[in-house]
C-alpha cells in the first residue's frame, strides 16, 4: 500500500515535469527564429520557385503548415502535441515525412540506453574496487594514484576521450578496435570506456570516501574487538555498509551517461538516439528534436524512481518520501 | 613605545594570519596539483586577454597554399582542412571559451543567487515554488535545455552565454538558499546579535567569511562544467557558427577529418583536457582549503 502511493505520487511527478518540458520547448521552438522550410537544404532548392511563381510556393507553404499543424494558435497545438506524445503518437518527422518517428525511435533508443546503461555497469565494475583498495591503503602511492587517475576520468569529458581513441585505435594501431559502427562487442568496447571513465571516477572517489567513513563507525570497531578478522571486516562489515550509500550515484551517473552517449554516438557514428538528436536539431525538425529530448528525459526519470526504490529495498533505515 | 608597536604590528600580522582567506590559502598551498593548475588556469586568463593580438594570423585568414600542412615555423601547429592555421585558433578559441564560460556561470549565478535568496530569506509559498522550479530543473540534464535554448537564440557568443547559463541556476539557488537558512538560524549569529552587533557588522564579519568558500568551491566548479557544455554543443552541431573557432568545433572536425592529418587532434585536444584538468585540479584544491573537514 505503501508503495503505491509512493509510486503514484513519483509518477504524477515525472508526468508533470515531462509536459512542462514538451510545453516549454515546444513554445521555445515556436518563437525561433529558423524554421525547418527556411533553413533545410529545402529552402535553397525551393527557392527558385519561390521567385518564379509566388503562388505555387505560397501553397505549398500552406500544405506544410496544414501537414504539422501550424495553422492553429499556439496553445491548440501545444495541447495537441502534449496530448500525442503522452499516447506515444509521434507522428512522422520533417526530414523524412514518410518515415514514422515510432519506427526511428525503435532502432535508436535501445543502441543509446544499452550504451548508457553498459558504462555505468562498467563504472561500478572497475570503480567499487579501485575505491576499496585506494580507502584501505588511505595515505600510499596506491591511493594518491587512483584518487589522480579519478580526477583525470572525471576532469577530461567523453567526448575528448573519445576523439583521442579513434585517434589512437584508427591511426596508430589499426585492426585492433573499430572505431565507427555498431552492433558487435568489440564495436561496442570504445565508446563505453570512453563513456565510463568518467563515472568511474565519481564512483572510486566515494567508495574511498563512504568506506573511509564506514570504517570510523562504532559497529567496526566492536567488530574488531570481537576478533573479526581484517578481510572479512573490510569486506563484509565495511563494504557491505558503504554499498548501500553507492545506489544513489547510480541515478545522476545515468543522466550523465546519457548526455555522453549523445556526444559519443556523433564520434562514433552510431546509429542511436543521440545521432538522431543532432541532425534534428541542426535540421530544425521540430517533432523528431523534442521527442527524442522527451524519450530520454522520461528514460532518465524512470531510472531514478526506479534507483530510488532499490535503495530503499537494500538499506531499511531509508524511507522512501 | 617602540615595543607598543611592535606589539601592534606583531598582532596586525597575527591577525591577518589567522583570517580564513589566509589560511585557507596556507592549505591550498600545500596541493601540488591545484598550484599547478592554478598556474595554467593564470596562463589561460592571459591568453585568453592577449590571444588575439598575439595570434599570428585572423582565425578567417585560410592560406590555401597550406592547406592540411603538419606542424612548421610558419604555422606552429599546422593548418586544417580549409587552411586556417591552428595555433591562431586555439588562441582565439581561448578567448571565445573563456568568454562564454565566465558569462554563463557570471548568468546561472546571478539568477541563482537572486532565487536562492529570496527562496531562502521570505520562506513559505515562494520557497515552496523555488525549490519545486529547482527540482524540474534537476530532473533533467540542463545539456537539453541549453540545446532547446540554442535553437531559440542562436549560435553567437551572447546567446551561447544564456543558453548554457541560464539553465544552470538551480545548483547556485540550492546552495545559497541553504547556507541562507543555515546562517539565519545561526547560533553564532544569533550570539552576535544579542551582544547587540550591528546588522552590516553580522554581516560582514559573521555571514560573509562563512559563505564566501562555498559559493568560491561552486563557482569553480561551475567553470569547467560550462567549458565542457559549451564543447559537447558543437559536438552536435548546436554550438558557435563557423568559423569562429572553438575547442568543440576543432574537435568535432578533427574528429571528422583525423586519418590523414593527426595534428588536427594533437594541440586542440591536449590544451582543453589541461584546461579542464587544471580547472577541476583548482576547484578541488579550493574545496579542501575552504572546507578541510568534508569533502571526499
Amino acid at each position: 500500500m505503501f508503495y503505491a502511493k509512493f509510486f503514484a505520487k513519483r509518477f504524477v511527478a515525472i508526468v508533470i515535469t515531462l509536459a512542462a518540458v514538451i510545453a516549454i520547448s515546444y513554445i521555445m521552438m515556436y518563437c525561433s527564429p529558423g524554421g525547418f522550410m527556411n533553413t533545410t537544404q529545402l529552402a535553397s532548392s525551393l527557392a527558385p520557385l519561390a521567385a518564379q511563381d509566388p503562388a505555387a510556393y505560397q501553397k505549398l507553404m500552406e500544405q506544410f503548415q496544414l501537414r504539422y499543424g501550424l495553422n492553429l494558435p499556439l496553445w491548440h497545438q501545444v495541447l495537441l502535441y502534449e496530448w500525442h506524445t503522452f499516447t506515444l503518437n509521434f507522428g512522422n518527422s520533417m526530414q523524412n515525412p514518410t518515415l514514422s518517428i515510432m519506427s526511428q525511435l525503435k532502432t535508436a533508443l535501445p543502441i543509446s540506453v544499452i550504451l548508457a546503461f553498459s558504462s555505468v555497469v562498467l563504472s561500478v565494475v572497475v570503480g567499487i574496487p579501485m575505491g576499496i583498495i585506494a580507502a584501505i591503503k588511505r595515505n600510499t602511492w596506491v591511493d594518491y594514484l587512483v584518487t589522480t587517475l579519478s580526477m583525470f576520468g572525471q576532469a577530461i569529458p567523453s567526448f575528448v576521450l573519445a576523439v583521442i581513441f579513434v585517434l589512437l585505435f584508427g591511426v596508430e594501431w589499426q585492426n585492433v578496435l573499430p572505431v565507427t559502427g555498431w552492433g558487435t562487442v568489440p564495436e561496442a568496447v570504445l565508446p563505453v570506456v570512453s563513456l565510463a571513465a568518467g563515472n568511474i571516477g565519481v564512483v572510486a572517489r566515494y567508495m574511498r570516501g563512504s568506506l573511509i567513513e564506514t570504517m570510523r563507525q562504532d559497529f567496526i570497531r566492536t567488530a574488531k574487538a570481537k576478533g573479526v578478522k581484517y578481510w572479512p571486516l573490510v569486506l563484509k562489515h565495511g563494504v557491505k555498509n558503504s554499498l548501500t550509500a553507492l545506489i544513489t550515484v547510480i541515478g545522476p551517473q545515468f543522466a550523465f551517461s546519457v548526455v555522453g552517449a549523445v556526444w559519443v554516438e556523433n564520434i562514433f557514428a552510431i546509429p542511436g538516439l543521440g545521432k538522431v538528436i543532432s541532425t534534428a536539431f541542426t535540421n530544425f525538425d521540430f517533432p523528431l528534436a523534442i521527442t527524442a529530448v522527451f524519450i530520454l528525459g522520461a528514460t532518465i526519470m524512470l531510472t531514478n524512481l526506479a534507483v530510488d526504490v532499490i535503495y530503499a529495498v537494500m538499506d531499511p533505515r531509508v524511507k522512501l518520501q | 613605545m617602540a615595543i607598543a608597536v611592535s606589539q601592534s604590528q606583531q598582532s596586525v600580522r597575527r591577525a591577518r594570519k589567522n583570517s580564513p582567506m589566509y589560511r585557507a590559502w596556507q592549505r591550498y598551498r600545500r596541493n601540488g596539483f591545484a598550484v599547478a593548475g592554478l598556474g595554467w588556469v593564470i596562463l589561460f586568463f592571459i591568453i585568453g586577454i592577449i590571444g588575439p593580438w598575439i595570434a599570428p594570423y585572423s582565425y578567417t585568414y585560410a592560406d590555401f597554399l597550406h592547406m592540411h600542412s603538419g606542424p612548421s615555423w610558419q604555422h606552429l601547429f599546422g593548418t586544417d582542412t580549409v587552411g586556417y592555421d591552428v595555433f591562431s585558433q586555439i588562441l582565439y578559441s581561448v578567448r571565445y571559451a573563456l568568454e562564454i564560460a565566465l558569462g554563463a556561470t557570471c548568468v546561472s549565478f546571478l539568477i541563482g543567487i537572486v532565487l536562492g535568496l529570496w527562496a531562502g530569506l521570505s520562506g513559505g509559498i515562494i520557497d515552496m515554488i523555488v525549490m519545486r522550479a529547482v527540482d524540474f530543473m534537476f530532473a533533467l540534464p540542463s545539456f537539453f535545455f541549453a540545446l532547446i535554448l540554442v535553437v531559440l537564440l542562436g549560435k553567437g557568443i551572447f546567446p551561447m552565454i544564456l543558453a548554457i547559463g541560464v539553465p544552470g541556476w538551480a545548483g547556485y539557488a540550492r546552495l545559497i538558499r541553504s547556507l541562507v537558512l543555515s546562517m539565519r538560524n545561526g547560533e553564532m549569529v544569533e550570539a552576535a546579535r544579542a551582544l547587540g552587533a550591528p546588522q552590516w557588522h553580522i554581516a560582514r564579519r559573521y555571514m560573509f567569511p562563512n559563505v564566501v568558500g562555498s559559493m568560491v568551491v561552486s563557482l569553480a566548479f561551475g567553470i569547467p562544467y560550462d567549458l565542457t557544455a559549451q564543447a559537447g554543443l558543437s559536438i552536435v552541431g548546436m554550438g558557435l557558427n563557423p568559423p569562429m573557432p572553438s575547442f568543440g568545433n576543432m574537435l568535432a572536425q578533427a574528429g571528422a577529418n583525423i586519418l590523414g592529418f593527426p595534428w588536427l587532434l594533437y594541440f586542440p585536444a591536449g590544451v582543453f583536457a589541461i584546461t579542464l584538468l587544471s580547472f577541476l585540479f583548482v576547484a578541488d584544491g579550493l574545496q579542501e582549503a575552504f572546507n578541510p573537514k568534508g569533502g571526499m
